[in-house]
């Protein structure tokens, strides 16, 4: 017990020391140990719930830095991460069965999960908005990553759907029109967009491209040219690695993980298509029913710190969500920003984005 | 034969179990079977039963569906019937589609017949030859039943991708190559790689019981190995044909990742329909589909029991002959190409996962089973660690083999003894086999895991007895299967014989018959544990947090970004464990036989 508290206090005063910024660590928290009245609300268990690689990938996870860095700076709470199997899935019917959901914070939710939850639950709020007043570094979000309209989800980092290539193969696929064209036959991986997130980021970009008149018949002649549509990321990745195909529907951080594992540059280049890249801003969000809102809130302030926001973009290998983060160069070197951005509006998803995603996925079932 | 009074304790007590076993482990049955598979299947198909779907009903908006049933859709309005097949007529008899739901029945069949042709001569070859190693091979003939569909997956693109080993080889020798990913064939072939082994085990422990004396007889009064083979040895391993061929169909018809990894959406089946759904939380139009699924697989499932029963006759088990012997014998030189053939299809799939997991960006790389025990010693709670997953993969192994083996023998013989009704209870409790993995779990998280109400309580299943029993009704199916042919074989006048000298029905069970099918329980204890070790779908639901998981779930979260390192290590140390203990199994069940 005595060993705890000593490897906390010098934990937390380790890490105020190197971060020496505002935050709170600043204020004095960060080296209370819990004997002191007042500190009550930010004292005891936060449930953390996320995407199990979040926490649990082999090869790069934020989790467990998380974990250690928030516990430092508030020495009485502790984190634990909670991964259900189904995701967000698991709240939304915990919140329609059972006896209330069991969990403080989500990390990890797109604007399509938000559209999801809010069409299921109807009235019932699952999360709760986080006002600019109680979120003290909330100015410090970029704007045009906000996705959440009522204000509920805070982002807290983006990646950008681009294509992969291997400039060894073929030439660079520049425009739609170039992956319908003969030249790209047989060439192009992409995954399922009813369970797959960058399959359906990709589907949501050809929908902007095209108009939601035309983008069957643009798949249409995807498909027509040998384009193959795979379950998921890992399953197309894996088949590109294996050169089976020279072009696959990825993240524009490729060549992070690439440079970090001495890949050759020449298989992982990126494009970007007509000079796009659609964006996949993540958020997090505070449950309605948390058992700790104001711990929740620290949390939320924690994950928006420049310093947090840097380790996530190294760790989630994702691009930051605020104009404070300061990344190491061996990020900001290999991870590409697409000149344009494109995405939809919570607005745009609402009421559209099942049939969309319906139609397309029986027209390609049935060709 | 009852004992007397004041008899020895020990006689008694045997006495008793004998009596009473079948009742008991029929009421355990029944119990585990409500509580962990009637009652959440129930609550779904009810949903597709009774739910509405922007105000259709569930089950008609996919009967009425031209995307699910194709031509057939238009039968939920007969008189529109005569109009289209006219119509049909007129436009010059085009090929008729028969939507996704006929797509999936002809993948299904596909994978059946592949199955039953990679699958039939290895029983042959395991039953009629004698070969050093032959015991360790029929006991390893389960691995590729355990192993995590990403590891086929990765192994088959790895092994028949364009740029695979195959290619590579038939390059190396100067033949053109085959391009087969993102194919039916490969989809196919995928199948008969997890199905062919089952169908091997199955009708080889059928074939190790085989009536000799019969085809003896046959070939006495004159007829050819082939006239004898086709009269005498087929109609008796009809049953196990049968059940080998009815289980592969179910599965193929119910699979789902092998066909999104190795042949995309477009060659979609009913189960990946059903998953889309459940994830977009569309709960009602997938319990729709999924009533529509479970009638066509449970009907499948009663026309095959209505067709399984065998000639009786006592077992004798064949003369095994070396297999190493004259080349000149044009049935070796077929076992030969057979021997090509599954290398080729088994091995080389498990060999380039096993080859993965040694393989980094600089060649040749301990590093990913190095990250293995790194995770083992400084992983944290909420992470998957090794060891607990391997201990707990061999604890609910065992445990659930406890419980499917009882299970499943009882259900075997309620289905021996007929009477009214019985095929229709019989299928019944062979529903765990015809329900699909997804329709189960939606229904375990639904009726279990979130909780119901009971008496003013809630009630939630969840952990390490939880998955066991869900184990062991995943697994007590394949005990019947391969005991149940057995069973019926049995020469009913040795079990007169009994009766006439005083043993009670139950007693003549226990101690006649069961004796006379350990070979098939044997056979059923290995795939009630390799269905344990390999189950992946219920254990996540009921695992409580990160704790209770088990190999396969170790191998799922160790896929990394952009490396498959970690998890192809992970893979392979599944692999090596359970093969030992396939081959405990075998010797351990070995000692008990007659």
């Amino acid at each position: 017990m005595k060993r705890r508290t000593f490897v906390k206090r010098v934990g937390a005063a380790g890490i105020a020391g190197l971060a020496g910024c505002a935050g709170p660590d600043a204020d004095g928290r960060g080296t209370t140990t819990g004997t002191s009245g007042g500190t009550d609300e930010l004292a005891g268990t936060l449930r953390v719930a996320t995407y199990e690689p979040f926490v649990d990938a082999p090869s790069v996870s934020p989790g467990a830095w998380i974990k250690e860095a928030f516990e430092s700076a508030y020495p009485d709470a502790t984190i634990e991460w909670q991964t259900p199997n189904s995701g967000l899935n698991h709240f939304i019917q915990q919140a329609q069965y059972g006896d209330g959901v069991e969990a403080d914070v989500y990390v990890g939710l797109n604007a399509d999960d938000l559209v999801r939850a809010d069409d299921e639950l109807g009235e019932t709020e699952l999360f709760e908005p986080v006002s600019a007043d109680t979120l003290s570094n909330d100015d410090s979000v970029i704007e045009e990553l906000r996705f959440d309209p009522a204000g509920r989800a805070v982002p807290f980092d983006t990646g950008y759907i681009s294509l992969v290539y291997d400039a060894g193969e073929i030439d660079e696929p520049r425009t739609f029109e170039d992956l319908i064209d003969p030249e790209f036959e047989d060439t192009l991986l992409l995954q399922n967009a009813q369970t797959s997130d960058p399959g359906r980021a990709f589907l949501l970009w050809t929908i902007a491209n095209r108009g939601e008149a035309n983008y069957l018949d643009y798949w249409q002649a995807l498909v027509d040219n040998g384009a193959r549509i795979l379950g998921d990321w890992n399953g197309s990745y894996t088949a590109y690695s294996n050169a089976e195909r020279p072009v696959v529907v990825s993240y524009s951080t490729d060549q992070v993980y690439a440079h970090r594992n001495d890949r050759d540059m020449q298989r992982h280049q990126i494009a970007f298509l007509n000079d796009q890249g659609y964006a996949v801003p993540e958020g997090m969000a505070r449950f309605a029913d948390a058992a700790k809102p104001e711990l929740a809130t620290a949390f939320l302030e924690f994950m928006l710190e420049p310093r947090t926001q840097s380790e996530i973009a190294v760790r989630n290998v994702a691009f930051p969500a605020t104009t404070t983060a300061d990344p190491p160069e061996s990020f900001t070197e290999y991870a590409h920003r697409p000149p344009e951005t494109v995405t939809h509006t919570y607005d745009e998803l609402a009421g559209s984005i099942d049939d969309w995603v319906s139609a397309w996925a029986e027209q390609i079932a049935s060709g | 034969m009852k004992p007397k009074r004041g008899g020895d304790r020990i006689a008694r007590l045997q006495y008793w179990t004998g009596e009473y076993a079948l009742q008991g482990t029929a009421a355990l049955t029944a119990l585990v079977l409500v509580v962990l598979f009637y009652y959440p299947v129930g609550t779904v198909l009810a949903n597709g039963l009774f739910g509405s779907v922007e105000g259709t009903n569930p089950v008609l908006a996919v009967l009425g569906s031209e995307f699910y049933l194709g031509a057939a859709s238009g039968l939920t309005d007969p008189s529109a019937v005569p109009g289209g097949v006219l119509d049909w007529m007129r436009a010059g008899f085009p090929a008729v589609d028969f939507g996704l739901i006929g797509f999936t029945v002809y993948q299904a069949l596909l994978s059946t017949l592949a199955s039953l042709a990679l699958g039939l001569p290895g029983a042959y070859l395991l039953a009629q030859y004698d070969f050093p190693g032959r015991e360790t091979v029929r006991s390893l003939t389960m691995l590729p039943f355990v192993l995590p569909s990403i590891m086929v997956a990765i192994g088959f693109v790895a092994m028949f991708g364009d740029q695979g080993v195959l290619n590579g080889f038939l390059g190396w020798v100067g033949l053109e190559s085959v391009s087969v990913m993102y194919t039916l064939q490969l989809v196919v072939l995928a199948h008969a790689f997890y199905n062919a082994p089952l169908v091997t085990r199955i009708v080889g422990a059928a074939w190790a019981g085989l009536d000799r004396s019969k085809i003896e007889t046959a070939r006495g009064l004159g007829a050819g190995p082939i006239r004898a083979f086709l009269d005498v040895t087929l109609p008796q391993l009809g049953p196990a044909i049968l059940a080998g061929a009815l289980l592969t169909f179910l599965f193929t018809f119910m699979s789902f990742p092998i066909v999104l990894a190795l042949g995309g959406l477009e060659l979609a089946t009913v189960e990946v329909w059903l998953y889309a759904r459940v994830q977009q939380l569309e709960l009602a139009q997938a319990a729709g589909l999924a009533v529509v699924e479970t009638v066509i697989t449970l009907s499948l499932t009663y026309a095959a029991l209505r067709y399984e029963s065998g000639q009786r006759g006592l077992g004798r088990g064949p003369n095994r002959k070396p297999l190493f012997g004259s080349l000149r014998d044009p049935r070796r030189l077929g076992l030969l190409g057979y021997g090509l053939v599954v290398t080729i299809v088994f091995l080389g799939p498990i060999l380039s996962m096993v080859l993965e997991s040694l393989t980094g960006p600089g060649g040749l790389t301990l590093d990913h089973y190095a990250f293995l025990l790194e995770r083992q010693a400084t992983g944290a709670s909420y992470q998957v660690r090794p060891l607990p997953a391997i201990r707990n993969s061999l604890l609910f192994g065992l445990a659930a083999l406890g419980l499917a083996v009882p299970m499943g023998v009882t259900v075997a013989i309620l289905e021996d003894s007929r009477f009214p009704g019985s095929r229709v209870l019989g299928t019944l409790l062979m529903a765990p086999l015809a329900v699909s993995g997804i329709v189960l779990g939606l229904g375990l998280l639904q009726g279990l895991v979130f909780g119901t109400e009971l008496f003013g309580h809630r009630i939630t299943v969840t952990g390490p007895v939880a998955i066991v029993a869900a184990h062991a009704v995943a697994a007590y199916p394949f005990v019947t299967r391969t005991v149940s042919p057995m069973l019926q074989r049995v020469d009913h006048r040795v079990v007169e014989t009994a009766r006439v000298l005083g043993a009670s029905r139950a007693r003549a069970r226990f101690d006649v018959e069961l004796p006379l099918v350990i070979p098939g329980i044997v056979a059923g204890a290995a795939l009630a544990y390799a269905i344990s070790v390999g189950e992946f779908d219920s254990t996540i639901i009921l695992a409580e947090g990160s704790s209770s998981y088990t190999m396969p779930v170790a191998v799922e979260r160790y896929l990394g970004n952009r490396t498959l390192g970690p998890a192809t290590a992970m893979g392979t140390v599944l692999l090596g464990i359970t093969a030992i203990s396939f081959v405990v199994i075998d010797r351990v069940g070995g000692w008990w036989e007659p």
